[in-house]
């Protein structure tokens, strides 16, 4: 049962430290994380591509630390993170000829590979990828298949690999004992995830309608009175630590230039939205109009990235 | 010859390579015409990457950056860059299926070498609690599409599994972490005396029976240290043990302490009340390959017996030893050597020495190795010292 090939802690298995304070009260309004930034503000990415010299195409993604993260950093007073800022790597390689053994295919074969590090999340990742993190494999594809121009690689291969160094959490920490929701951080890990491979494909010099990017929105009531009237709120670009509870979220990836999307993923209830009354959309047109608002915010940053990777090759 | 020798008379392109592609089609070639230009040129003995033979490559280290992990550090040497994070996880001793034997024959030993001295026991005594109970648990990844050769998803491949083994022996036999370090303590509750003492307070054995009242490990630490290696341009040694040191460094263990009523571990999220690993030494890796001019050279002295002499009589020096390996110059070696030191108030201390692969570096040359080997520690010591 144990694995073979890699060093194992001990038989009996370990546990998760269990803080203190989490037993004694779990509703600390006062350190609860809270959003800074306006509804529609999106964070800051840092995004560099062509970093790893090995591979036919790299970037590097890193999101904006909160404001409680920060905060938190420069003046450590809890060992309990507040919440956590995406930062992952993607590698590309390829295109390669497929094995012999492959069937024959006309198009470029498109392999994605999305990994967490063991110490990405809040709690400890195996070494094997989990369905979770297969399921981001699969979204990331679909994404990028829609973007590359396969026909332009017959019988090649391309493999694209995403390592998550750290992830974005699901929920507050307070919250977490208690809570059944779904898993809200993958999806803004997919957005990086979309918009790092673009810039990874882009630096492999590998032929695309657009530069696709990906983007985030959710329906979200922060009311701490929790009363019925409370309808829940659009926002962009969510960090789902900040939020009481999300209703729901979408991802989209976006190409701006054909106005087309790729990938489009939403969950969660999203028609109580609170929206204007002369607003004739329904709750999820809202959503996914605003998740190609962030998509589109961070394009301008992918595409400054790809300039600047294409300037260096080219001096 | 050299990529620098430009043709004078202008041929036809088709003819002329630049220095990349003959890079690619003749790499023996091309590092040797770097490693031996001709005496007339006045040009010094370089590497193909511009280096001398002995120089490293341009090294950085940045710790504490990763939010979920207990200690982190993010190692570059070169194009080589190695991610490690140590998550820190408790065991419990009822959950150690032996413990109960563990805790009889230590206590055996400790009665034995009462008269032959605590320190040495309690050294042997820390290596035993650590290497028995797995509580480190190093792994390193490569499947992190760092190299086109590994293919991520992938069980871990024969590369990565030796630097994994390789890592632990070192951090076995470097006792670089402590075992007091990672012991939770328990004492009974006194009557007289105050309600709790936690672990930290004092280790030492003899007070400990001379109270009476037994002082008890209810837990120990379990470090999971993770090494992601991000991008793989030779030399992943010595980027994933520095990383692995970095991040010990940085690592700091919450307190924590038995709670008897609820009958587990709790801990303490004060970053005041957490404490650092107390670390022995600072053991520092270099690994180093040998290119040989002629690779066939070391087999000819055996077959052909007077070919040493033949090779004295050329008086060429024929193999250079490299310092840090990048990728490309690890594909045209076959012997490696490796070093660990550490250095003890100024005294040059041999942790660790492997070679393997051929057999062109001798026994001075290892002496050299280590004299190189003293010279970066120096500087990775500052490079550590400064992250």
């Amino acid at each position: 049962m144990a694995d073979r090939r890699r060093i194992n802690g001990p038989p009996g298995g370990t546990r998760p430290p269990v803080f203190a304070s989490l037993q004694e009260s779990s509703t600390d309004i006062a350190n609860r994380a809270q959003r800074q930034r306006q509804p529609t503000e999106l964070r800051k990415i840092f995004l560099k591509a062509g970093l790893i010299p090995t591979a036919s195409g790299s970037s590097y993604l890193e999101f904006e630390p909160s404001a409680s993260l920060a905060a938190a950093r420069s003046n450590p007073k809890s060992l309990i993170p507040p919440s956590s800022a995406l930062k992952l790597a993607c590698t590309v390689h390829g295109p390669k000829p497929l094995p012999r053994s492959a069937a024959f295919s006309p198009n470029l074969v498109l392999t994605t590979h999305v990994k967490y590090a063991p110490f990405a999340a809040r709690k400890r990742k195996g070494h094997i990828r989990d369905a979770s993190e297969r399921d981001l494999g699969v979204h990331l594809e679909t994404a990028l298949r829609g973007a590359i121009i396969a026909e332009r690689w017959p019988k090649s291969g391309l493999d694209i690999t995403l390592t998550i160094i750290e992830a974005e959490d699901d929920r507050w920490w307070g919250d977490a004992p208690d809570s059944h929701d779904a898993s809200w951080g993958m999806m803004n890990v997919l957005a990086g995830c979309i918009t790092a491979a673009s810039a990874a494909i882009a630096d492999a010099h590998i032929d695309c309608l657009d530069l696709v990017s990906g983007g985030v929105a959710a329906l979200v009531s922060d009311d701490s009175s929790q009363s019925a009237s409370s309808a829940p709120r659009l926002m962009l670009d969510i960090d789902p630590a900040e939020h009481r509870s999300i209703l729901s979220a979408c991802v989209v990836a976006y190409m701006p230039a054909r106005d087309e999307i790729t990938e489009l993923w939403l969950k969660g209830d999203s028609s109580r939205a609170a929206l204007d009354r002369n607003d004739g959309r329904t709750g999820h047109e809202a959503l996914i109009d605003g998740a190609v608002d962030a998509a589109r915010g961070a394009n301008t940053v992918l595409a400054e990235a790809v300039r600047e990777s294409i300037a260096r090759s080219f001096a | 010859m050299t990529s620098s020798t430009t043709p004078i008379n202008p041929t036809p392109p088709s003819l002329s390579l630049p220095p990349s592609q003959f890079a690619r089609l003749q790499p023996h070639a091309y590092l040797l015409a770097h490693l031996s230009p001709p005496p007339a040129s006045n040009q010094p003995s370089v590497r193909a990457n511009g280096r001398a033979t002995s120089q490293f490559r341009v090294t950085s280290a940045n710790a504490g950056s990763l939010t979920h992990t207990n200690g982190s550090a993010v190692v570059r040497i070169g194009d080589t860059a190695a991610v490690c994070g140590v998550r820190a996880e408790i065991l419990h001793t009822k959950d150690i299926a032996s413990w109960s034997v563990l805790q009889a024959s230590s206590e055996q030993n400790l009665d034995k070498s009462n008269d032959v001295g605590v320190s040495e026991t309690h050294d042997e005594e820390d290596r035993g609690h650590i290497q028995d109970l797995n509580l480190l648990v190093p792994n390193l990844s490569l499947s992190t599409g760092c190299a086109p050769g590994f293919t991520p998803g992938a069980p871990p491949s024969a590369l990565a599994q030796s630097l994994s083994h390789q890592i632990l022996s070192l951090l076995h036999s470097t006792r670089l972490v402590r075992a007091d370090d990672l012991r939770i303590w328990y004492q009974p509750p006194n009557l007289d005396s105050e309600e709790f003492r936690n672990a930290g307070e004092g280790m030492d054995v003899d007070t400990e029976q001379s109270e009476g009242s037994e002082r008890e490990i209810k837990a120990f630490w379990v470090l999971y240290i993770d090494v992601m290696i991000i991008s793989l341009a030779g030399n992943p040694f010595d980027a994933a043990w520095a990383s692995v040191l970095a991040a010990l460094r940085d690592t700091k263990l919450p307190k924590a302490w038995w709670d008897a009523d609820n009958e587990t571990i709790l801990c303490s999220d004060n970053v005041a009340d957490a404490r650092k690993l107390s670390l022995r030494g600072l053991p520092i890796a270099s690994s180093f390959c040998s290119f040989e001019g002629d690779a066939a050279a070391g087999w000819r002295a055996v077959v052909i017996p007077d070919a040493e002499e033949q090779k004295q009589k050329k008086g060429a020096q024929q193999r250079w030893i490299l310092a840090d390996p990048d990728g490309y110059e690890e594909g045209l070696s076959q012997e490696r050597a490796s070093v660990v030191v550490d250095k003890e108030n100024g005294k040059t201390v041999i942790v660790k020495m492997e070679k393997h692969g051929g057999w062109t570096v001798d026994s001075d040359d290892l002496r050299q190795l280590v004299d190189v080997s003293a010279r970066r520690w120096d500087e990775m010591k500052r490079i550590l010292d400064q992250c």
